[in-house]
């Protein structure tokens, strides 16, 4: 067992590669990370830098080709298919990109979903699902079907989706990329929340404005890390200057 | 005619990019267009090679017999002197007894003929020469049966006690030759007879194929084949203890059409008389069972083919909507886009008739061949324009109403839905997804995967239960042959004989070879089912198993999906199955054996869940990232 | 801020410098802190110098401006006028430049800081920005700088690619 309780995820020489020989393709490279409890922790990068394929690892929806990966202290880059499974039931909830909603369930049978999985009755995972869309703010949709929500309220879904079994971490691969700026405040919104809260979150993104709300941000390329940047905040006062209100 | 050509390219390439659909369907189209091709060939089969026997064997008009007489009595032969009567052979006295040759017995019924030929039924000698003393002529049949040539040695001689005469026991008439009698209930013993040698090999018009029922011959012998010996040896025959025997008259008519009306004025007093017409029916019966069979079968199989088709296009459905979309924004009215989609799946069916067609044409001589007893050929060879034309248009008449429905919708799809390729969305089963929710995880994936594609599942229990009904009613067919009433153009029942009846050989082998296409054709609908289901799914599944699902579930997942259409399809194929063998056997009845439709039943399921199971799983290991991102590309 | 603003502020009544202040702090919100106190006058006296504002004594005993017909013509004419705010990115280009040139400093540490520095002005607009109730005007202002801002962080990434090719070579 590594490190204390608050380090949620740790990882160590992480590698992700494809192909071999010539095309070997190296999409993790070597990759050491600590995230604390609580922390919101985001990934920035161009497109190919390997970001989704880390967040991927991060999240048990593929294995790791090498070094080692600890969640809430256990051991992950050894896990099996079904070990896999175990944790993204328990321990970590997922944001795709695409929402990836099933189309013909309701948003409150989407949200109970995992709940099921987990095992709880049907009435303990309709309750939980309630209370997660009253959250995201979307109880007064709970029974509509994903074709007729907007973007914003599809990925607020999403969210509450992930939630559902109270997971040790989020992680959120490009939650605004589908959206508009307005859905984009929305999930913004949510997300400032949901840290408040106590949530430990990781989001890849490559909108600024997402990054910025991170307490650190890493920048990744080429499949490793080159750069952190620890954001503190400061006041609204040196911002007048951006707009022409200083002399 | 551009436009024409464009429709044809397109359709083309899209064939050849599916190559394992466009094979499979393939498959199943080539298998119903066979069956039914050597069904209609089977249509003007009969009459031919029993005209040609009848020609060349100078073949009698009517067969009269008596069983059991000391000597021709006068009612055999006044009729040599009936009303319209002008030629006669006969009465030539038959002995039953039995062929013994490499220690194998065969009963058979052994005419005593002279050495000369005669006017009427002169049989044809294919091999060798007529009877002499110490000789015996087999007939064709018979002799191909047991595998006979000119020049063996055989055996004629009886069985004494046991049951092989008629009635069953001792007969009356003259007894004697060496041997005692043996007890009731003892052990049987030979009266060693004569021996003799194969001299000749010949056919007759005047009796069917060798060895048939009783009621072939209208004596009213038990199943015997014919051989003929000098009439001398035939009564040294008729006079070994169990010899039983009569004697038969052959009779040419003024007007061979009144022959029936003949038979059946004089059919009293102990006489037996058949028209030729009625033996001739008898040959034609064989090819008649076997063309029920045919037709039958080709049917369902072509159910079975309308099922693969529909199913095959139901599932690219999906994928074609962005192509739709793409000829559609191009300028393509929705006339060209379902042009397309028809284009493709007939010229698929077209060439699947066409080898169906010639398959059919190569197998149906297989089926027709008349039998060893016959001359000539059946006339199948030349495939009549009516088989192609039917047989052709069965294949499209199946591809347009399967393919139809889906492309006159994909036609009229928006353009706009169509070019973001809004998939066909899945049906939603409200009660389903609640109900769902109480069961175990495997199932409650599993049943919600099935509501997802109600046509699909309807399509797939259809399946079952038309596999499942044919199975069974081939079940019934073998257990309840001889109750089957296959009444064409002779009065009464014909019973089959069992195995060593070249009917129920052949009926079988009919039997097996649609059973055989049957099975093909409903393996290939079950591997279109399993194929489209676990493609459909792959985002579900995905999603599923990134909630948390473990492969196993989500494999287990699938394989109930599929058995939840299989198994109400499966149930409903039983009675399908009694009613259809109820319906083709007309007055036969009985119901088939508990275990042989548990049988049938479990197997088919079971074939089901591992054709499902194997896809499910091996899909089932892919990590969930990369689905999710194709899913979405 | 330009003259033009306090004139067309004067365009819906008189006012006194104080009260223009006052209105000039609830437009703007958290960034009126921003705002120099002094500004202000600066910007009257010199519109009253130039004519195109007059000093009047109102009736309550202060001192409100009020505008003249020129200033009323002026104001106008500001309202349709299309010029946008120019970013100064000139002298950030400029100052890469002459950093390589002259061996002072490493570009891309320069770009780096400059972009951690934009982060957390874009972290703290983004937070003032979602503090505002949906429809307040200020809460549009921020939005403007957020959006302002993460353009420049684009424009940053792209320099520090640049930077990085050229030194590569």
């Amino acid at each position: 067992m590594n490190g204390s309780d608050a380090t949620i995820v740790r990882a160590r020489g992480l590698r992700k590669e494809y192909g071999s020989g010539e095309g070997l393709v190296r999409a993790v490279d070597e990759v050491d990370l600590d995230v604390a409890r609580g922390e919101a922790l985001a990934i920035m990068g161009p497109s190919g830098c390997g970001k989704s394929t880390l967040l991927q690892l991060l999240g048990g929806l593929d294995r790791p080709t090498g070094g080692e990966l600890w969640l809430a202290g256990r051991s992950i880059d050894r896990l099996s298919e079904r070990g896999l499974a175990q944790l993204r039931r328990h321990d970590v909830g997922f944001v795709f990109q695409a929402f990836h909603l099933m189309d013909e369930l309701t948003a409150q049978e989407n949200v109970e979903l995992p709940a099921l999985l987990a095992g709880r009755s049907p009435r303990e995972a309709r309750q939980r699902a309630r209370q997660l869309l009253e959250r995201v703010g979307l109880a007064d949709r709970a029974g509509h079907l994903p074709s007729a929500l907007s973007g914003g309220q599809r990925q607020r879904v999403a969210i509450a989706r992930s939630l559902a079994n109270e997971p040790k971490l989020v992680l959120a691969d490009e939650p605004t990329g589908n959206l508009d700026s307005g859905a984009t405040l929305e999930v913004l919104r949510l997300f400032e929340a949901l840290h408040t809260s106590g949530l430990t979150l990781v989001v890849v993104t490559h909108d600024e404005r997402i990054a910025a709300t991170a307490d650190r941000l890493i920048s990744m390329r080429d499949g490793a890390f080159v750069d952190e940047t620890r954001l503190v905040g400061g006041t609204t006062g040196s911002l007048g200057a951006l707009v022409g209100l200083e002399g | 005619m551009g436009r024409l050509l464009l429709v044809l390219r397109i359709a083309m390439k899209d064939l050849r990019r599916n190559r394992a659909e466009a094979m499979l369907l393939l498959v199943a189209i080539v298998a119903a267009t066979a069956t039914l091709s050597v069904a209609l060939a089977l249509r003007g089969v009969t009459s031919a090679p029993y005209a040609a026997t009848r020609a060349a064997t100078a073949g009698p008009a009517v067969v009269a017999a008596v069983q059991q007489s000391s000597s021709p009595p006068a009612a055999l032969t006044s009729l040599e002197h009936g009303r319209g009567v002008v030629d006669s052979s006969g009465p030539y006295l038959i002995a039953m007894s039995n062929l013994v040759v490499g220690g194998h017995s065969d009963p058979v019924m052994a005419e005593g003929r002279n050495t000369s030929t005669v006017s009427v039924d002169q049989p044809k000698l294919t091999a060798g020469r007529w009877v002499r003393t110490g000789g015996v002529v087999v007939e064709r049949s018979l002799a191909d049966l047991l595998d006979l040539k000119v020049g063996e040695r055989v055996g004629l001689d009886n069985l004494v006690g046991g049951g092989t005469g008629p009635g069953g026991g001792p007969s009356g008439g003259p007894s004697g030759g060496p041997g005692p009698p043996a007890g009731p209930g003892g052990g049987h013993i030979r009266a060693v007879g004569p021996s003799f040698t194969v001299v000749g090999i010949a056919v007759t018009a005047a009796l069917q194929p060798s060895p048939l029922s009783d009621y072939a011959h209208p004596s009213g012998f038990p199943e015997a084949g014919l051989v003929w010996v000098t009439r001398s040896a035939a009564e040294q025959l008729a006079t070994l203890e169990g010899g039983a025997f009569g004697y038969t008259l052959n009779l040419r008519l003024a007007d061979p059409g009144a022959a029936p009306s003949f038979a059946a004025a004089h059919q009293h007093g102990g006489l037996f008389l058949i028209s030729w017409q009625a033996i001739a029916a008898k040959e034609g019966l064989i090819v008649s069972v076997e063309r029920a069979i045919l037709l039958t079968g080709s049917s369902l199989l072509g159910l079975l083919a309308l099922a693969s088709v529909a199913l095959l296009v139901g599932g690219r459905m999906e994928q074609q909507t962005r192509r739709v979309g793409l000829i559609k924004a191009v300028g393509g009215t929705p006339a060209l886009v379902t042009g397309v989609l028809l284009a493709g799946q007939l010229v698929l069916a077209l060439v699947a008739a066409g080898v169906g067609l010639v398959v059919g044409w190569l197998a149906a001589p297989l089926l027709t061949n008349p039998g060893a007893n016959l001359l000539g050929r059946s006339g199948v060879p030349a495939l009549a324009l009516s088989t192609i034309g039917i047989v052709i248009g069965a294949a499209i008449v199946v591809t347009v109403v399967a393919t139809v429905v889906p492309a006159v919708r994909a036609s009229r799809t928006s353009t706009v839905s169509a070019l973001a390729d809004a998939a066909r969305s899945p049906r939603r089963a409200s009660w389903t997804i609640a109900f769902s929710a109480r069961l175990p995880i495997p199932i409650l994936l599993g049943m919600r995967l099935a509501a997802r594609r109600r046509r699909r599942a309807v399509l797939s229990a259809a399946s079952v239960a038309i596999t499942v009904g044919s199975l069974v009613a081939v079940l019934m067919f073998r257990e309840h042959a001889n109750s089957l009433d296959t009444a064409v153009g002779l009065g009464g029942l014909y019973r089959f004989a069992g195995p060593g009846d070249p009917l129920w050989e052949r009926g079988m082998d009919v039997l097996l070879v649609f059973t055989v296409a049957l099975v093909l054709m409903a393996l290939v609908n079950a591997v279109l089912v399993t194929w489209a289901t676990v493609q459909d799914s792959r985002h579900a599944t995905a999603v599923e198993r990134a909630l948390g699902a473990s492969p196993e579930q989500t494999t287990l997942a699938v394989v109930m999906s599929q058995l939840l259409s299989a198994l109400p399809g499966a149930i409903v194929g039983v009675p399908v199955g009694i009613g259809l063998y109820l319906a083709v056997g007309r007055h036969s009845s009985g119901m088939p054996s508990a275990l042989g439709v548990a049988g049938v039943v479990l197997l088919t399921i079971a074939a089901v869940a591992a054709l499902t199971a194997i896809p499910a799983r091996l899909g089932a290991r892919q990590p969930v990232a990369e689905v999710l991102q194709s899913e979405m590309a | 801020m330009q003259q033009e603003v306090v004139l067309a502020l004067l365009a819906k009544e008189p006012s006194t410098g104080s009260r223009l202040r006052a209105r000039l702090n609830d437009a703007l919100g958290p960034l009126g802190e921003a705002m120099n106190d002094g500004q202000v006058y600066v910007n009257l006296s010199r519109l009253e110098k130039t004519g195109l504002i007059v000093r009047e004594t109102s009736r309550a005993g202060g001192r409100a401006y009020q505008l003249t017909p020129a200033g009323q013509e002026r104001v106008a004419e500001w309202l349709t006028e299309v010029s946008w705010p120019k970013p100064d990115l000139a002298e950030f280009h400029l100052k890469l430049v002459a950093a390589a040139q002259a061996g002072l400093a490493d570009p891309i540490g320069i770009v780096d800081a400059q972009r951690r520095e934009l982060l957390r002005r874009l972290r703290d607009a983004g937070r003032a920005a979602m503090a505002e109730p949906d429809d307040s005007e200020a809460g549009l202002l921020l939005e403007g700088i957020v959006l302002r801002l993460q353009a420049d962080l684009r424009w940053l990434e792209a320099c520090e690619r640049r930077w990085t090719k050229q030194r590569g070579k």
